[in-house]
This record gives structure tokens, C-alpha cells and sequence, in this order.
């Protein structure tokens, strides 16, 4: 009787430390979020959300009776999830906490997104992990392949195949499998995926879009109108948030970066070195690398992570008006302009970052790699090599999900940061003497 | 193994072909008592033009027939396949719903205007403007059997080279410098502008964006298997006339712009052809252009004509939606990735790539290096235009829904 009654107490007593460690980490993202200056009016629905899930963890923001479905790539598509009357949740985790708690359970070298997945798989106390009716894992890497085993047991879960390349055949498969998909969905949601249904669902995924391709468009016109790690945080949000209640907010958002541009109004007077942030995904709130920069005295001006403004950017180009146009429609968009280090071939990458560089004014690459991470880590020679050519400076960051390298990170960024002031050319610096 | 049959298969089916060409009067489609190549406006306003009119009707309601039998057909095929059976009906049915649709550009309309006044030109241009300017030839389908054709088509003497070598030395000079102007000036923008026959194949494409049918899906297989075929109809169409031939027999505008004009002369296989052609560019657009002899030849010339696509290889994120949208499967417009110019012997500048590309200045369609019509994410994404009547009737709005648990 003792025994077990102090068995119970030790696993209270071990929720309570998961629950109170997991919500002092993101509030303590939430607030270092909150005291970086230069947020946009309009920002606070985002935070708000992120706050929702990790620090009241609280499901996600949805009608009652609406399903949820868990997504864990972007390359699942959530136009078919809202066709079938569900709200798509991204639930690759960026947690602390949990990592520490999956870490006893995934192999050493998996990769710290795919441990906290299974740090909450195991305590089983986010609610937004519990209420989701299906996952659908796109197989991007090994470790999501077995990830999706070990989230078999409690919820139902399907995985997608992701082809090594990008061809017509490839293409077709994926478009059968889409349609495996939309059936698994119905069964789960109970609702019938209809031509009316999918139409719509692209208007609201279409919508959302169309505020971020503005709010990309704004950036690009002045880096200095808002920080990264606001724009990271915005993005993150998107994960929890139905498409068109994270439009809507972001519509807020952009009409206030409008009124900045037009009063010349700026986050910062100097001129920061810009930074483009590239690799594996940055998740809430595993934020410490954005905030890192942005605390040095850099400014995160471009994002390329899957979790960010890449996620979403590629719009489904309807090219036939027909059920079977849309579906083709959502494969070809998932695929092809898809820059996943996990296609064979991926030099398309590598033109993106060339486009965002140039486009947003980029003085430095920071290459962010989770420890682990195989495929970004395989990437970065070829992107050192071009970048290079370019005479970019790129640095790699090796980071885990853990606050023990945070000083080491910091001297290194801090050193990139100088490196980049150094290059660029002195403003209001007194001129060197010459001529005694 | 399987790539000896393919050839045989390949090899079969151009043989198939060029018989067919070759026997092609052996197999009337429509013969009329009488022919008669009289035009003029009396004709065109009489009882009479309605019957020179009946073997074409003919042919749309066969081909009509052929496309509801073929939906028809798909639909069953889909219902009784296991793995496709539980979205047959939604795929099979013509929804009332609309799916996300940009806003027409204007370079679209203008096209669709050239293109249909063109095809009255060409058609009926004689009886309204004279036949001033008939001894210029145009590289279009437009059938030169049709007398009122306010120009020639290049078609007919491309087709029978043994006669035009027979004809006056001016006439020979005016033949190919008209012909090579049109094509080093257009291009193959000619088939996209011009052509009645690709009109035709608009038209058809346009009824099945309508009713939402859906296409056929084509890959890069498909337009492989096309390209012998293409080939095998360029031979056919410049060497049946020294084999004793008649293309014309063959062709399938035949049977489309003589009888519009009230001319009645008789259909062979070109009768049978233009169903194949109708139905065909129901449900692949511009099925015809891609195995065109005329266009082919045309496409020789791609590096000299003033039409160019251009392609900013940086903005380019490779999302293959203009591969998709491309009636003729060119690939390479997405793949580039090092040269501006991504013009292709195949483009037939019908400017569906840039309508469908969501970057901004990624493609661009230049005359003589002038930008006539350039992507851009806004008109792609004016599609996408939120909560319309349907989402509203679906529940959705702009306020906020959202309850906590």
C-alpha cells in the first residue's frame, strides 16, 4: 500500500518537474521574445498562441468538435487536411524538456527534433500532441521513419514516402498517395473530402499565403523593418494556429510593417549586419540561436528553415480546374520546389539562398545544424564552397536542444558578427589619419 | 527487352500512319455530290450553307459522342479499380463549386481576340478585304482549299513541293521570303496567335476547363512516345507528294475551314482525323500542336525568331507548376538553371508558363526584347481570393471562431 502510494507520489512528483521545467523554458523564450524591441503591433496573437500551447498547454485554438491532425513536414499537405473538415497542427518540437525526457529513449545520435517528439510521446502531457486524431509522417529522414513506429502505439498514424527525386513518376506516386491520404483522412474525420470542400480549402491556405508572400515582400524592401526572431516567432505560431485565423493576424502585422516603411521607421538607427539563417528546422522554443544573433547586435534579415518562411512560400499552382488538377496540384507543390536536403539532388537549394542573399541584402550565412541532423549536415560543403564564391561568409553551428552551449554559441555568432562589421565599410567612423 | 517492343510498337503505328496518309482517298469520310468551290456572301446566307455545314456537325456530335463515352468509360474504370474507387464519383462528376481562379491577364485576352479574329481572316478575310494580299503565305493550319483565304498558307506548297517548283520563279520568291519573314518575325507565336486549328483545340480545351472535366495528366513518357510520331508526320508531310500522295487527304483542317467558308468538297480520313483532333485536345490541350508537322518545321527556326521566353534562373524555385500548365511538355523551362533564354523549338508562346508561375519575374515573355508579359506572385495569388460566397455558406468568416476547451 505504501509502496505504491509512493510510487504515485514519484510520478506526480516527475509530471509536476516535466510540466513546471516545460513551461519555464518557453516562458522564458516568450519573454526574452517580448523584450527584444522592434516587435510589430500585431505580433501579440502569435506570442499569445505560442504561449496557449507551452505554457498553458492547452490544445490548439480550434472549434469545438474540429479534429485536429498532427503534420510532421511541411510536405504533408494541409489543404487536404482542411478539405476534410480538420485543422492541420505541425508538431516538430523544438522542446527542452522533452528532449531531455526522449533522450533516454531515442539512440544517442538521433536527432534532438526527433527525441523531444518522443520525450512527449512518452509523458503523454501535451495536449496538443494527445487530441490529434491522426499523424501523418512525411519519411523525410531515418529518424522520422522510426519516429513514426514509436508514435504507433497511442495514436493512429500514416506515413508518407518521400521520393529520392523529383521526376514525372515520382510525382504520379505521390499523387496516388495523396489520394491514400485524403481516404485515411476521411475515415478519421468522418467527413467526405469533396471538389467543393478542397476548393475552399485552398482559398484558406491560399489566403494565408498571400499575407506571408506580402510580409516577405516588405522585408525584402527594408531588412531593418522587423527582426527575425519576431518573424521567426510569427511563423512558428503558424504551426497552431488554423490558416486563416494566422492570415488574418499576420494581415494586422503587415499593415503595421506598411506604416513603418511609409514613416521610414525602422527597429534600429545602425546599420547591424545582416544575416541570413539557413538548415535544419528552428522550432519554439528552441529559438536560442535567432535570439543569440539578435541579442549581438546582428539582425536575422532571411530565413531558409522549414519551419519558417520556407514552409509555407510555395503556393499550389492550380494548371486544371479538375478534382484530379487540385490533387496534382498539392503533389507537384509538395515535391518539386520543395529545397529538403532530402531529394538526392538538391542544388536548388543552393539558388535559393543565392536569390534570398541578394534579395535581402545578406552579409552573412549562418548554417544551423542539429546535432545529429545528417542531411543539412551533408549539405553545407557544397553551400561553404558556392557561398564562398560568392564571397559570403558562412559559419557552421552545431547546436542540441539544451542551454549547455549557449555561451559557446554566443562567442562564436559575437566573433561572426565582428568579422561582418569588419568587412563592411566604416559608417561615422572617423576617418583614418594619413598624410603626416 | 521492353524497349525492342516499344520500338516496334513505335515503328508500327508510324508505318500505320503514313499507309494511312497514302490510301487516304481510299476512305471518304463524306462525299458531296458535287463539289464546289464557289464563295461568296449569298452562299454563306442561304439554306444551302447549312447543308455544307452537315458533315462538320457530323464530326463535332461523333466527337461529342466519343468524349462523353470516354468520361463515361473512365468513370466505370475508375469505380471498378479498388484502389480508385472511393474518389471516382467526385472525380467523375461535374461539381458546382469553383476552384481558386486568377484574374484573365490581359496578354490572355489578347490572345484569345488575335486568335479569333485571325481565324475569321483566314476563313472569311477574302470576302471582306478582298484577296489583296493572297500570294503572302503564312505557316498556319488554315486550308488553302478554302479560295477566300485572305492570304495562302504556307501548307499547301510545303506539302506538295513537286508543284511548287513548278510554278514562276516570283511566285517561289514570294512563297519562302513570306513564309521565312512570318516565321523569323513570330516565330511558332503563329501557333498560339493564328492558327484556326489551334483555336479549335482551344475551344475544345476551354468546354472541358468548364465543366471541370479532368485531363489527361501527361508526363514525360507520354510526350516521348509522341515525338516519333511528330517526326514520322513531318516525312509524311513533306514527302507524300513525291510518293503520289495528297495531304490533304489527310489533314485535319480540311474538314474544318473549307466548309466553314460554304465550300463543299469531300472528306476523307481528314473526316475521321479532325474527331480524333476534337476529342484528343478535350482532354490533353493542344493535343494537335504537338505532333504538328507545320509547327515542327517552324520550330527549326526557334533561335532566330523575335519571340523569345526568358527565364531569371535565380528567382526560379523549380515548383514545375509551368511544366504542368506547358500544352506542349517542355521541360527544360523549369530545369535551367544557368541560361536566360529557355526558348525551346516546341514553345508555342502561348504564355500559359508565365500565367502559372508564382515568382516574380522568374518568366517573361519578350518580343524583340521587350517585356510583353511577365510572372508575378499578386496575379497568381488573385486567385486565392478568400472567403467568398462559397466559404461563407461553409461556415467560414473573418471573426474569430475560436472556443477554449
Amino acid at each position: 500500500m505504501t509502496v505504491q502510494t509512493r510510487e504515485q507520489t514519484r510520478e506526480q512528483r516527475q509530471i509536476q518537474r516535466f510540466t513546471n521545467r516545460e513551461t519555464q523554458t518557453s516562458a522564458k523564450y516568450l519573454r526574452r521574445l517580448t523584450e527584444l524591441t522592434g516587435a510589430p503591433e500585431g505580433i501579440e496573437p502569435f506570442l499569445e498562441t505560442l504561449d496557449r500551447i507551452y505554457v498553458r498547454m492547452q490544445g490548439a485554438d480550434v472549434p469545438k468538435g474540429t479534429r485536429t491532425i498532427g503534420t510532421y513536414c511541411v510536405m504533408a499537405p494541409q489543404e487536404l487536411i482542411y478539405a476534410a473538415g480538420a485543422v492541420p497542427v505541425k508538431l516538430c518540437s523544438g522542446n527542452y524538456t522533452a528532449f531531455s525526457v526522449g533522450d533516454d529513449i531515442a539512440p544517442r545520435d538521433a536527432c534532438p527534433l526527433v527525441k523531444a517528439v518522443a520525450g512527449f510521446k512518452q509523458t503523454g502531457l501535451m495536449p496538443v500532441y494527445e487530441d490529434c486524431s491522426l499523424m501523418i509522417v512525411p519519411i523525410t529522414c531515418d529518424c522520422k521513419k522510426k519516429i513514426a513506429g514509436m508514435l504507433g502505439g497511442s495514436c493512429e498514424v500514416m506515413t508518407l514516402h518521400i521520393p529520392a527525386s523529383r521526376g514525372d513518376s515520382d510525382i504520379d506516386s505521390f499523387v496516388s498517395q495523396l489520394y491514400d491520404t485524403a481516404e485515411r483522412l476521411e475515415a478519421v474525420t468522418g467527413q467526405r473530402i469533396t471538389y467543393a470542400s478542397l476548393a475552399e480549402s485552398f482559398r484558406r491556405v491560399g489566403y494565408a499565403q498571400q499575407e506571408l508572400s506580402r510580409f516577405i515582400r516588405l522585408k525584402k524592401q527594408d531588412p531593418y523593418l522587423i527582426r527575425g526572431s519576431h518573424a521567426m516567432a510569427i511563423m512558428n505560431a503558424a504551426a497552431y494556429m488554423s490558416a486563416e485565423k494566422w492570415g488574418l493576424a499576420l494581415h494586422k502585422v503587415n499593415e503595421n510593417l506598411k506604416r513603418r516603411a511609409a514613416a521610414k521607421q525602422t527597429v534600429t538607427s545602425k546599420k547591424l549586419p545582416r544575416i541570413l539563417l539557413t538548415g535544419s528546422p528552428i522550432v519554439f522554443p528552441n529559438l536560442k540561436i535567432p535570439l543569440l544573433i539578435e541579442e549581438s547586435g546582428g539582425i536575422v534579415a532571411g530565413d531558409e528553415t522549414c519551419m519558417g518562411e520556407r514552409g509555407m512560400w510555395d503556393p499550389a499552382v492550380i494548371t486544371d480546374n479538375s478534382f484530379d488538377g487540385m490533387m496534382r496540384a498539392l503533389a507537384n507543390r509538395a515535391l518539386r520546389p520543395c529545397p529538403c536536403p532530402t531529394f538526392a539532388d538538391n542544388t536548388q537549394r543552393i539558388f535559393r539562398l543565392k536569390q534570398l542573399i541578394k534579395e535581402n541584402k545578406i552579409q552573412g550565412v549562418i548554417y544551423h545544424v542539429l546535432r545529429g541532423c545528417l542531411v543539412y549536415d551533408f549539405e553545407y560543403r557544397r553551400i561553404e564552397e558556392e557561398l564562398g564564391s560568392l564571397g559570403v561568409p558562412v559559419i557552421r553551428l552545431e547546436s542540441d536542444y539544451n542551454e549547455e552551449d549557449v555561451e559557446q554559441l554566443r562567442i562564436r555568432i559575437e566573433a561572426f558578427i565582428e568579422l561582418i562589421k569588419l568587412r563592411q565599410p566604416a559608417e561615422k567612423r572617423t576617418a583614418v589619419r594619413s598624410g603626416f | 527487352m521492353r524497349s525492342k517492343r516499344k520500338i516496334i510498337v513505335t515503328v508500327l503505328v508510324c508505318a500505320g500512319l503514313a499507309a494511312l496518309a497514302y490510301f487516304a482517298w481510299l476512305l471518304p469520310f463524306w462525299e458531296f455530290a458535287s463539289s464546289d468551290f464557289e464563295v461568296s456572301w449569298d452562299k454563306i446566307f442561304s439554306w444551302a450553307y447549312l447543308k455544307t455545314l452537315l458533315p462538320l456537325g457530323i464530326i463535332i456530335a461523333l466527337s461529342a459522342a466519343g468524349i462523353v463515352l470516354t468520361v463515361k468509360l473512365r468513370k466505370a474504370l475508375a469505380k471498378a479499380d479498388k484502389q480508385t474507387r472511393r474518389f471516382a464519383e467526385i472525380r467523375g462528376s461535374r461539381p458546382n463549386a469553383a476552384a481558386p481562379k486568377q484574374k484573365p491577364a490581359a496578354f490572355m485576352v489578347i490572345r484569345w481576340i488575335v486568335m479569333i479574329c485571325s481565324a475569321a481572316v483566314l476563313i472569311f478575310g477574302g470576302l471582306i478585304f478582298g484577296l489583296g494580299v493572297s500570294s503572302l503565305s503564312i505557316p498556319v493550319l488554315s486550308c488553302p482549299w478554302n479560295s477566300e483565304e485572305m492570304t495562302s498558307s504556307s501548307c499547301y506548297y510545303l506539302s506538295h513541293l513537286n508543284e511548287l517548283f513548278e510554278l514562276p520563279i516570283k511566285n517561289i520568291l514570294l512563297f519562302f521570303g513570306s513564309s521565312v519573314l512570318f516565321i523569323i518575325l513570330l516565330g511558332r507565336a503563329i501557333c498560339a496567335f493564328l492558327c484556326p486549328l489551334g483555336l479549335v483545340q482551344d475551344i475544345t480545351d476551354r468546354i472541358r476547363r468548364k465543366t471541370k472535366t479532368e485531363g489527361l495528366a501527361m508526363n514525360d513518357r507520354m510526350y516521348g512516345a509522341l515525338k516519333p510520331i511528330k517526326w514520322a508526320l513531318v516525312l509524311i508531310f513533306i514527302g507524300l507528294c513525291f510518293a503520289g500522295g495528297n495531304f490533304c487527304n489527310f489533314c485535319p483542317m480540311v474538314a474544318v475551314a473549307p466548309i466553314l467558308a460554304g465550300i463543299s468538297t469531300s472528306l476523307y480520313v481528314s473526316g475521321f482525323l479532325l474527331i480524333f483532333v476534337l476529342i484528343g485536345s478535350f482532354f490533353k490541350r493542344r493535343l494537335f500542336c504537338t505532333v504538328c508537322p507545320l509547327g515542327t518545321l517552324m520550330g527549326l527556326f526557334h533561335r532566330i525568331s523575335l519571340f523569345r521566353v526568358k527565364k531569371d534562373c535565380t528567382a526560379c524555385t523549380e515548383c514545375g507548376a509551368c511544366y504542368e500548365a506547358c500544352p506542349m511538355g517542355i521541360k527544360q523551362i523549369y530545369t535551367e538553371r544557368s541560361k536566360a533564354d529557355v526558348t525551346d523549338a516546341n514553345c508555342i508562346m502561348c504564355g500559359e508558363c508565365v500565367r502559372c508561375c508564382p515568382e516574380d519575374n522568374a518568366l517573361s515573355l519578350t518580343f524583340a526584347g521587350a517585356k510583353i508579359y511577365t510572372s508575378s506572385r499578386i496575379k497568381i495569388m488573385s486567385g486565392y481570393e478568400p472567403f467568398t460566397k462559397e466559404s461563407e455558406a461553409a461556415g467560414y468568416d473573418r471573426t474569430d471562431k475560436g472556443t477554449d476547451p
